[in-house]
């Protein structure tokens, strides 16, 4: 009867290798201003102390080269999508960029000598600098060493960038699992109960028609609700409590003679908003694991009070403890995530041993609930 | 009369079993259990013509309990179950009866004149028992009697079997048993991954053997962990060989 059925998570639209986090790109502009800044700053401060260059030469000298880099920067930004499927293979990525180098070589030189030399002559004097040979061999190392440095951040960004997408791809994948596997549940478990109810009705109707007629009531009733309820829809404590009664009594019908099952209700709680159908898987855990495998005798509480600014909703057993290597069922977690999305971090549901049994906890804030 | 045992753990879906069955001139319900290891001990027991076994019970399930018995000397089965689509295939297919919960007197009654036609036949619950083992997990463990009353015990507590007439000792650690079974048939239901015949009326443990010391004539003595040498016969030395050279 459990009906907690989601919207499908938001996907983030990503083809493989084509996409990264908006985040790395802007990390990677902000270093790279961060990196011409200080190339600029320190040039200005060297020329500084040489009373024959003017200010704007540093300025001019290392604003070409920044200009005619951020170019090719911003090329290679612009193919990094088609070559992010080499990312896991580093010697292909860098390769498919640094082949790119000999004419980086060239254009570069170009462009930024052209410019120095433009303004020098539009200021009416000469850019003095060694011979070609010398500026050839020396700016393509100083190109070499940088693109080699810069290559090197780009991979670290967008393999971080690849890492963080397929990450969360896969944290998808494992909800979209977990959704099928409830969906799988539920489909098995229903049915379960509406035959072994149903065939409760059939045994009683030949020994005892009044009985046997408020369980098909109970019955028709827990339909009603399950089939109208979703899982976004508060309702109030005493209603919940209600639908988990109408549970309680076809389960106790059926296991009649194995369980006793008490109600500790605050009754100042009874109008108290809580997420509608939360308590009755609950309640249908503690008669699987507690009651069904079980041949003793089992007592059941259900319990509801005001704890320290919160609702607490205790459905406590006797009679069995979980298993060392327990884990939550996708049940479990489903209420939980419910709770989650419902009163952020400030509600809470456990499950643990306690006393010669195993209590499941529900904490909803008070304060959130109440309108 | 046809003796039937009843097996279901709700009260009211076993009194209405218990209701019908009485209801029948030629049937009387001879036991009643809640639970598979006392359904188990019924049958044991009782020896019934019939058991209806429900196949969710605490304990040992309807199958478990079906995957436990002796094929020739079982009784004929009737699985009773409220949604279980495999198990239900597996019946159609083998053509063991069974009851789907809920079920109606009419139902009822067909199930019944199966069980009298098969009584007639003088048919045993071997399919049942096959299906039982064929769906159960229950090779990893053994239902052994322990003076009026039946255990559990782990599969791979066993050291050895040995044969004597119709009958199995079971040698654990701890004690032995004695079985009313045929090595055959238990070796079938234990599986071939632990069990391996070394005679005509042994089989071991493979995890319990300790060495092997060839004899005159191709034979070997077996030197069993705890001390205890058995005769491997040359007839099964080399599928024993081969299962331990794997």
């Amino acid at each position: 009867m459990n009906v907690l059925s989601r919207p499908p998570p938001a996907g983030v639209h990503t083809d493989y290798g084509a996409t990264f986090p908006p985040k790395t790109l802007a990390t990677l502009w902000a270093l790279w201003a961060a990196f011409w800044l200080l190339m600029i700053t320190v040039s200005i401060e060297d020329q500084l102390r040489d009373p024959l260059t003017r200010w704007w030469e540093p300025v001019l000298s290392e604003g070409s080269s920044a200009l005619v880099s951020t170019g090719w920067m911003w090329l290679a930004v612009r193919v990094r999508g088609r070559y992010a499927r080499y990312l896991d293979k580093p010697l292909i990525w860098f390769g498919s960029y640094l082949r790119w180098l000999p004419l980086v070589f060239i254009t570069w030189i170009t462009a930024v000598y052209a410019i120095r030399h433009g303004v020098y002559a539009a200021v009416g004097r000469t850019y003095e600098h060694p011979g070609w040979g010398f500026v050839v061999v020396y700016e393509s190392l100083k190109l070499t060493y940088f693109t080699g440095l810069w290559l090197g951040i780009l991979f670290g960004i967008d393999s971080y960038g690849q890492w963080q997408l397929q990450w969360r791809r896969l944290l998808q994948t494992q909800k979209a699992l977990a959704e099928a596997q409830l969906a799988q549940l539920q489909g098995q478990l229903r049915p379960h109960f509406l035959f072994n109810a149903l065939n409760t009705v059939s045994a009683l109707m030949h020994t005892d028609v009044a009985r046997a007629d408020r369980l098909v009531a109970a019955l028709g009733d827990l339909l009603r609700i399950s089939l109208r309820s979703n899982e976004h829809e508060m309702t109030p404590l005493a209603e919940e409590l209600h639908t988990l009664e109408l549970y309680a009594n076809v389960m106790l019908e059926r296991f009649r003679d194995r369980v006793t099952l008490d109600w500790q209700i605050d009754q100042a709680l009874l109008d108290i908003p809580v997420p509608a159908l939360l308590l009755q898987p609950l309640l249908e855990n503690v008669f699987k694991h507690g009651v069904e495998p079980t041949v003793a005798h089992v007592r059941i509480i259900v319990s509801a009070r005001h704890e320290s600014g919160s609702l607490e909703i205790v459905i406590g057993n006797s009679g069995s403890m979980l298993a060392s290597e327990h884990r939550d069922g996708v049940g479990f977690r489903n209420c939980r995530e419910r709770l989650g999305i419902i009163y952020g971090n400030t509600a809470s549901l456990l499950v643990r041993n306690e006393g010669d049994g195993v209590a499941t906890r529900v904490l909803i804030p008070l304060m959130d609930t109440i309108q | 009369m046809i003796r039937a045992v009843i097996a279901d753990d709700e009260a009211p879906a076993r009194e209405k079993l218990e209701r019908w069955v009485a209801e029948q001139p030629d049937m009387t319900v001879v036991g009643s259990s809640e639970n598979g290891l006392s359904a188990a001990q019924c049958i044991e027991q009782l020896r019934p013509d019939v058991a209806f076994l429900d196949v969710q019970m605490p304990t040992l399930s309807g199958l478990q309990v079906a995957a436990q018995l002796e094929p020739s000397s079982a009784p004929l089965i009737v699985f009773v179950t409220a949604f279980d689509e495999h198990a239900v295939r597996a019946f159609d297919l083998n053509a063991v009866d069974y009851l789907l919960k809920p079920y109606d007197l009419d139902r009822f009654a067909r199930t019944v004149q199966r069980v009298r036609e098969r009584l007639d036949a003088h048919e045993s619950g071997a399919i049942a028992v096959a299906i039982g083992r064929s769906r159960a997990p229950s090779c990893e463990r053994l239902l052994v009697p322990d003076g009026e009353r039946l255990q559990l015990i782990d599969a791979a507590s066993v050291e050895w079997l040995q044969a004597d007439d119709n009958y199995v000792h079971v040698h654990t650690a701890a004690r032995d048993y004695l079985l009313r079974r045929t090595l055959q048939d238990l070796l079938s239901q234990l599986g071939e991954q632990r069990f391996v015949r070394i005679h005509k009326s042994t089989a071991v443990n493979l995890g319990s053997i300790g060495s092997l010391t060839p004899l005159f004539k191709g034979d070997y003595e077996i030197h069993l962990h705890n001390g205890r040498i058995l005769r491997l016969s040359r007839r099964y030395r080399e599928a024993l060989f081969a299962r331990m050279g794997q």
